[in-house]
C-alpha cells in the first residue's frame, strides 16, 4: 500500500523493481529457450556481474565427485584459468545454502582470487548440486544489499532449471546419437546380409568383408584369417605392414575368441601391426576365422557392442564363405553327375544294339544298368569263319575307372575276332595286356564261346567269371561252363588257359549271366537271390523262347529284391531251335 | 549392375571424381579402383564430388578408409565436397568428419589444395 507522502520514492522503487522485473523475465525466457548450457552459463555471469558491477566472477561446476569443480567460466583478472578442474573443499552445510559470503570461506576465497566481500550463489536444482555462481568485491567494495541478493538469487534458480534442461537435452541428443548409429549399425548388418546373398565369389565377399569394416569401425589396419580345409592364410587386409607367418596364425587361432591385444601373447605380428583387437569366428563350434582389427580412428577402445558388431559381421561373412563351399560342391557334384551320365551313354553304346540273330538260334540278351556306372559287358560278334563269339564280362568296380577298363576289353575283343586264332590263346593273350595296362586291384571275370559255323559246336573259355549254365532236356541238373583259367588281370599268364567244347543238342538253353543277378538283395539286405532261385525259374521258363525266358528272370529278381538294384544285371539266353 | 558411376576429371592439379549413385558393397570397387589408379598415376591432390551420391553403405565408407593414409603418406590428400544431408549423416554417424575434409563445395576444397 503507498501513502501520499511517500509517494515519490516508491514510484522510484517500484519503477526499479519493474526494471528487474523485466530482466528477471527476459533473461529467464533466454536461458530457458537456449539449449546450450555454455550460452546460460555465460550469460548468467556476465548478466549477474554487470548488474551488480563487479569486476570478477567465475562459475565452478561440479565434476560428479563431491570436491573437484571445473572453471567453466571466469572473467577478470585472475591468474586461474577457463576449463581447469581444480579441488575445492566446500564445508557440506555451505551445499544447503542458496547464497553465503566468501568470508565465510576465507581460504577457498582467496584460493578463488574473489577478495573480500565476494558472494557465492548455489546452483542447484530441488535434488542436485550443479555448482556455484561466484561473484567477487563489487567495484564499490560494498557488501550486497538484500535485494541484490535476492535479485541474483531468482536469476540463479532459472539459470539452474536451464542448465539443466539443457544437460537433460544434450543427453538425449547423445542418447539419439547413439541410437541413429545403432539403426546405421542393424542397418548395415542387413543390407551386407542381402549383399552377400547374391555373392558366390569368395575374393569378392571378403573384400566386402573388409571395407564394410573399415567403414563402419572407422579404422585402417584389418585383416582376415581363414581356414580352409587346415589351410590357414589371410583373405583380405588392409593397412598391414608385413605378412604373418604360419606360426603366427596358428598362435592368433588360439587366442580367446575376443582377444585385447594388450592383454599378454607372444605373437610378434600382432604388435608390429599396430592390432588392437582380434575377434575368433566359429562354424558349428570350431573356430575356423580370426579377425584382426587396428585402433578406431578416434583412439578409443573397443566397447562391447563393437566387438558384438564385429562378431556379427564376422559371422555372416563366414557363413557367407561357408555357402559358397557348399555351392562349389554342389555344382561339383553336378558335374560328376553328368560325366557319369556321359559315361553311362558311352558304355550302353558299347553293348550290341539290336542283338543280331544267329541262324539255328535264338537269342536274348540284356543289361539292366544300376544308378551308377557299372561294369557289366556282353558282345556277340560275328568272326570271318561263319563263327560266333559270345562274350560276357564283368569288371570289378563302379564308375569310370570300370567302363574304361569294359570299353578296352570291348575294343581287343572287336580286333581278335576277325583273326585266326584259338580262343585260349586269344585268351592269353587278353589277360597278359590286361594284366600290363591296369591298376593291380582291378581284374575282369571273363567268359567267352564260339559257336561254329555249322552251329553243333560250342567251344568256350572261362576266366573267373559265374559259370554260365546249360540246361538240356531229360537232364536235371544244367551243365555249368567252368573250364578256363584266373580272372583276367590278376597275374600275367603263366599256365596257359584250357577251353572246352560242348556239343548242342536241339532245345538246349544256354545262360550267360553276371553276379547282378546272383547277388540282387532283399529289400532288407538280409538275403541275397543266389543261383538256386535261378535255376528254379530257369527251369520253370525253359519252354519259352529266349525273351520270354529272359524276361522271366528279370522280372523274378525285381519282384525278389522290390525293384532295388545295386548291380547292374547282365543276362544272356541262348536257346538252340 | 546397380545405379553408380564414376568420372574423373582434372582442374589445376587436382584430380576431381564425381561419383554418382549409390555407393555399396557391389559398387565400392569401382571407387576403389578409380582411387587406385589415380595414386598409380601419382595424382595425390583427390577431390570426391558428391554430389550425384545417393547413398553410401559401410562398404563405399571402408574404401575410403582404405586409401586415406596411403594418400596423405604421399603428401596428398583426399577431400570430400558436395553431400546431401542423408549421405553427410551416414559420414557423421561413423566419425568421419574427425579424419577427413568435408566441405560444402568443390570450390573450397580447391582452395585449400592451394593453400
Amino acid at each position: 500500500m503507498k501513502t501520499p507522502n511517500n509517494l515519490s520514492l516508491s514510484d522510484s522503487e517500484e519503477r526499479q523493481s519493474r526494471f528487474e522485473l523485466r530482466t528477471l523475465l527476459e533473461t529467464s525466457r533466454m536461458l530457458i529457450e537456449s539449449q546450450d548450457p555454455d550460452f546460460v552459463l555465460n550469460n548468467l555471469l556476465l548478466i549477474t556481474m554487470g548488474k551488480l558491477l563487479v569486476p570478477k566472477g567465475m562459475i565452478l561446476i561440479n565434476q560428479g565427485s563431491d570436491h573437484l569443480y571445473q572453471i567453466s567460466k571466469i572473467k577478470g583478472r585472475n591468474p586461474l584459468e577457463e576449463g581447469e578442474v581444480i579441488q575445492i573443499d566446500f564445508p557440506e552445510k555451505k551445499l544447503d545454502q542458496s547464497a553465503f559470503s566468501g568470508n565465510e570461506i576465507p581460504e577457498i576465497t582467496e584460493k578463488l582470487g574473489l577478495g573480500e566481500n565476494s558472494t557465492f550463489f548455489n546452483l542447484r536444482t530441488s535434488n542436485h548440486h550443479l555448482g556455484f555462481l561466484c561473484l567477487g568485491t563489487k567495484g564499490t567494495r560494498q557488501v550486497l544489499s538484500e535485494h541484490e541478493l535476492e535479485f541474483i538469487e531468482s536469476l540463479t534458480i532459472i539459470s539452474s532449471v536451464a542448465i539443466a534442461n539443457s544437460r537433460m537435452f544434450q543427453e538425449l541428443r547423445l542418447i539419439n546419437r547413439k541410437l541413429d548409429r545403432k539403426v546405421h549399425d542393424l542397418h548395415t548388418l542387413l543390407e551386407l546380409s542381402k549383399d552377400f546373398n547374391m555373392m558366390v565369389d569368395q575374393d569378392e565377399i571378403a573384400r566386402t568383408f573388409k571395407f564394410a569394416m573399415l567403414g563402419q569401425m572407422l579404422i585402417r589396419t584389418f585383416f582376415f584369417v581363414l581356414d580352409e580345409n587346415g589351410e590357414k592364410s589371410i583373405v583380405a587386409s588392409s593397412g598391414l605392414n608385413d605378412k604373418p607367418s604360419q606360426k603366427e596364425i596358428q598362435q592368433m587361432f588360439e587366442l580367446e575368441d575376443v582377444f585385447y591385444c594388450e592383454e599378454e601373447h607372444d605373437c610378434p605380428f600382432l604388435d608390429n601391426n599396430d592390432i588392437k583387437l582380434l575377434i575368433g569366428l566359429r562354424f558349428q563350434n570350431e573356430k575356423i576365422g580370426v579377425v584382426g582389427v587396428g585402433a578406431p580412428a578416434n583412439k578409443e577402445n573397443y566397447s562391447k557392442e563393437q566387438v558384438n558388431f564385429l562378431q556379427s559381421l564376422g559371422n555372416l561373412a563366414l557363413l557367407t564363405i561357408q555357402k559358397t563351399y557348399l555351392l562349389e560342391e554342389r555344382i561339383e557334384k553336378k558335374r560328376m553327375e553328368e560325366e557319369l551320365g556321359l559315361a553311362k551313354t558311352i558304355q550302353q553304346g558299347l553293348l550290341p544294339s539290336p542283338i543280331p540273330t544267329i541262324e539255328g538260334f535264338d537269342l536274348a540278351a540284356t543289361n539292366v544298368s544300376s544308378y551308377q556306372v557299372g561294369g557289366d559287358f556282353f558282345d556277340i560278334v560275328d568272326t570271318p569263319d561263319g563263327g560266333h563269339l559270345l562274350a560276357i564280362a564283368d569288371v570289378t568296380g563302379k564308375g569310370v575307372p570300370a567302363s574304361l577298363l569294359m570299353a578296352n576289353l570291348q575294343s581287343m575283343l572287336h580286333a581278335l575276332a576277325p583273326i585266326d586264332i584259338s580262343l585260349s590263346g586269344a585268351t592269353d593273350s587278353i589277360n597278359d595286356i590286361i594284366h600290363t595296362n591296369t591298376p593291380d586291384d582291378k581284374f575282369i571275370t571273363f567268359f567267352w564261346g564260339k559257336i561254329s559255323a555249322d552251329g553243333k559246336q560250342f567251344e568256350y573259355v572261362n576266366a573267373g567269371h559265374n559259370n554260365p549254365m546249360l540246361f538240356r532236356k531229360g537232364e536235371d541238373k544244367p551243365i555249368e561252363l567252368e573250364e578256363g583259367g584266373l580272372i583276367l588281370g590278376a597275374m600275367s599268364t603263366i599256365t596257359p588257359y584250357k577251353s572246352s567244347v560242348v556239343e548242342f543238342q536241339s532245345g538246349d538253353v544256354l545262360v550267360f549271366y553276371t553276379d547282378g543277378v546272383t547277388e540282387a538283395m532283399s529289400p532288407d539286405l538280409d538275403e541275397e537271390y543266389e543261383s538256386e532261385r535261378l535255376t528254379k525259374c530257369l527251369k520253370a521258363n525253359l519252354d519259352g523262347s529266349s525273351e520270354e525266358i529272359m524276361n522271366a528272370v528279370i522280372d523274378d529278381i525285381m519282384a525278389f529284391s522290390k525293384g532295388v538294384q545295386y548291380d547292374d544285371i547282365t543276362l544272356m539266353v541262348l536257346k538252340v531251335n | 549392375m546397380k545405379n553408380f558411376s564414376i568420372a574423373t576429371r582434372q582442374k589445376q592439379n587436382v584430380s576431381i571424381l564425381d561419383i554418382k549413385g549409390e555407393l555399396d558393397a557391389h559398387t565400392a570397387s569401382h571407387l576403389e579402383n578409380a582411387l587406385k589408379s589415380l595414386i598409380d598415376e601419382e595424382r595425390y591432390s583427390i577431390v570426391v564430388n558428391c554430389s550425384g551420391l545417393d547413398y553410401i553403405a559401410s562398404a563405399g565408407l571402408g574404401v575410403f578408409m582404405a586409401y586415406i593414409e596411403d594418400v596423405r603418406s604421399l603428401g596428398g590428400d583426399i577431400k570430400l565436397t558436395n553431400m546431401n544431408d542423408r549421405v553427410y549423416n551416414v559420414f557423421d554417424l561413423l566419425g568421419f568428419p574427425t579424419l577427413y575434409d568435408i566441405l560444402e563445395e568443390e570450390e573450397e576444397a580447391l582452395q585449400s589444395f592451394k593453400n
